[in-house]
């Protein structure tokens, strides 16, 4: 047997047991809501990863530890594997209550939740949550049973962690952004020096700011049910809500402005978040990715108000800084949480071109590497912008001066500085090609004028950025079968930083070659 | 018998900005938001909420001061 793959092997095994857990701790929320009709759907969703895990960490017990190589396809062919079966909730207590036995004491089918009675349909849900995008199948999330609301809640908080174990601990290579985080003169060390603590050190500050942020937003009047799923959510910058019309659904400006910070928090980098906790605020504005969220940020809310207000979407200036702020924030931070709606303002999908272009901007670029958000990152597009500006002045220097380049603090020699401009190029291109590939398919699988050009664009920068914010294509019926298999891809690149899944797939396609 | 020999609880309050005050509001959180899911809205579960997350802001800018 290969080697790697009985390492591979074992540890997606105890991804899956992982996962199982998971599931088996959420048990706890049909009990509490009476929703007893879910339990068995439930129990069994756990069983099949449980089951299928235990044989793979026994077989495979003896596997060697993963290397670099191995982690990426491990994170790549993990992340479809837990989307797969953490479909399985909402296909089981769909199809419960489908077929409605009499003994359970069902509720009557709902539309949404008949729709996940098709797996692509649970799928898509699973994986929109895992990934932290938030687009959803589901037409109104009020009618879904507590127990999805909460499963829903739950994967996209898990994912969020998940993320950031991933981007600083595991991944962390020349070039994504992770390493200019840690490697920077002011803080020559990780978080701590093993995994292991890192992971716990990151799951402590994440538990923390949750609980800070259900308090902080049951404080400015959301109800406590509410608070708990969107204080998750909005850490994760997940944005799956548990009402029909997102945030918008609260109409309180409140709750839009508390919100904000919620959002910020989950976009700074988490090794960031560490050392200001231990008291070194001078990273607010020091270290050059938190700097440049906040005014990245800034720029992006003046710019959207603007747009909006003088093209007359909103009649005041309050009302439009109120939803340019917030929309742009959500688009940045890759939340996806929505407030611009038809049914109490003016729907992001009828907002003018040049304002859905400029969200679109925010959610390409994304926050900081490190962090839960998607896009490309702030430290690859600053990366990018202070190379050309290096590679350009190059020319007015002999070519025996020795030049370095200083980015958060580092000064990068030329290898350095090729290794990590390199990297944010490709991802950078890739991004574009992908976003380019899945805007022509979308073009060619949707009904032809139904949707504009920049409604497609901003749908699929939208998935890939793991963002979630819908111009109103995405639905179980709207979005055709292709459509939802295509961005199934797009959200699972987009999380993975796109790089781990083009390994895993010429792994898969060059078996063999790749490890000998 | 301490927090800190807690299962889970004890690995947590390992980890983190090794603060006991930020441990403390790590612990007293989900207790607070039971309390107010059992309870509901009322002066006291508002003001209590608005202390811990006053306090937990106002914490942090103290630490950075200070330090």
């Amino acid at each position: 047997m290969n080697e790697a793959i009985e390492t591979i092997g074992r540890d997606l095994g105890r991804i899956l047991k992982a996962l199982a857990g998971l599931m088996f701790v959420s048990l706890l929320i049909p009990i509490v809501w009476a929703e007893y009709y879910a339990i068995p759907a439930l129990i069994v969703s756990g069983l099949v990863p449980l089951a299928i895990g235990y044989f793979f960490t026994t077989k495979f017990q003896e596997a060697t530890k993963p290397g670099k190589l191995h982690g990426m396809i491990i994170a790549a062919v993990g992340w479809f594997c837990v989307a797969i079966f953490g479909s399985l909730p909402f296909y089981f207590i769909a199809w419960t209550v489908e077929f409605s036995p009499t003994l359970l004491g069902t509720p009557s089918q709902t539309t949404t939740l008949a729709a996940f009675t098709d797996p692509l349909n649970a799928l898509f849900e699973s994986m929109s949550g895992f990934t932290g995008t938030g687009l959803t199948m589901t037409d109104n999330e009020e009618v879904l049973p507590r127990t999805l609301q909460w499963w829903r809640s739950f994967i996209e908080w898990v994912g969020g962690v998940g993320v950031i174990v991933l981007t600083t601990a595991i991944l962390a290579r020349p070039g994504s952004g992770s390493l200019t985080l840690y490697e920077s003169e002011a803080r020559s060390e990780r978080i701590h020096p093993s995994i292991v603590s890192t992971v716990q050190t990151i799951w402590w500050i994440f538990i923390l700011f949750t609980f800070v942020s259900i308090l902080l937003l049951w404080t400015v009047g959301m109800p406590i049910w509410g608070a708990i799923n969107h204080g998750m959510t909005g850490l994760a910058t997940g944005g799956f809500s548990i009402t029909d019309n997102s945030i918008a659904t609260y109409d309180s400006a409140a709750i839009d402005f508390a919100l904000l910070p919620v959002m910020l928090l989950g976009s700074i980098a988490f090794p960031i978040h560490y050392l200001i906790l231990q008291g070194d605020l001078r990273n607010l504005y020091a270290d050059l990715q938190t700097r440049w969220v906040f005014i990245y940020m800034s720029l992006g809310t003046l710019a959207l108000t603007a747009l909006v207000y003088v093209g007359d979407t909103y009649d005041s200036l309050f009302t439009a800084f109120r939803y340019g702020s917030f929309q742009f924030v959500s688009a940045a931070t890759c939340a996806g949480f929505q407030t611009a709606v038809d049914s109490t303002n003016v729907a992001l999908g009828r907002w003018p071109a040049q304002a859905q272009l400029t969200v679109t901007f925010g959610m390409i670029v994304g926050g900081a590497a490190g962090s839960t958000v998607g896009g490309i990152k702030l430290i690859r597009a600053l990366t990018l912008l202070k190379g050309i500006g290096f590679r350009i002045s190059d020319v007015f220097y002999p070519e025996t001066a020795v030049r370095r380049l200083k980015i958060n603090g580092r000064r990068l020699n030329e290898r350095e500085m090729r290794q990590e401009f390199e990297e944010a190029a490709i991802i950078a291109f890739l991004w574009f090609v992908f976003l380019g590939i899945g805007t022509f398919v979308l073009l060619l699988l949707l009904p032809e004028g139904a949707y504009t050009l920049e409604n497609v664009i901003f749908e699929v920068a939208s998935a890939q950025g793991n963002v979630g914010l819908s111009a109103g294509i995405t639905g179980p019926e709207s979005l055709p079968t292709l459509g939802k298999i295509m961005f199934l891809f797009n959200m699972w690149i987009g999380r993975l930083e796109i790089i781990p899944v083009l390994v895993t797939i010429r792994a898969v396609f060059r078996r063999g070659g790749i490890y000998r | 018998m301490r927090a800190n020999d807690l299962p889970i609880v004890g690995e947590l309050l390992e980890s983190g900005a090794e603060d006991r005050v930020f441990d403390s509001l790590l612990l007293v959180g989900p207790l607070l938001i039971l309390f107010i899911a059992l309870v509901g809205r009322s002066i006291l579960t508002t003001g209590l909420a608005l202390s811990y997350v006053v306090f937990f802001t106002a914490y942090v800018l103290y630490r950075g001061v200070r330090g």
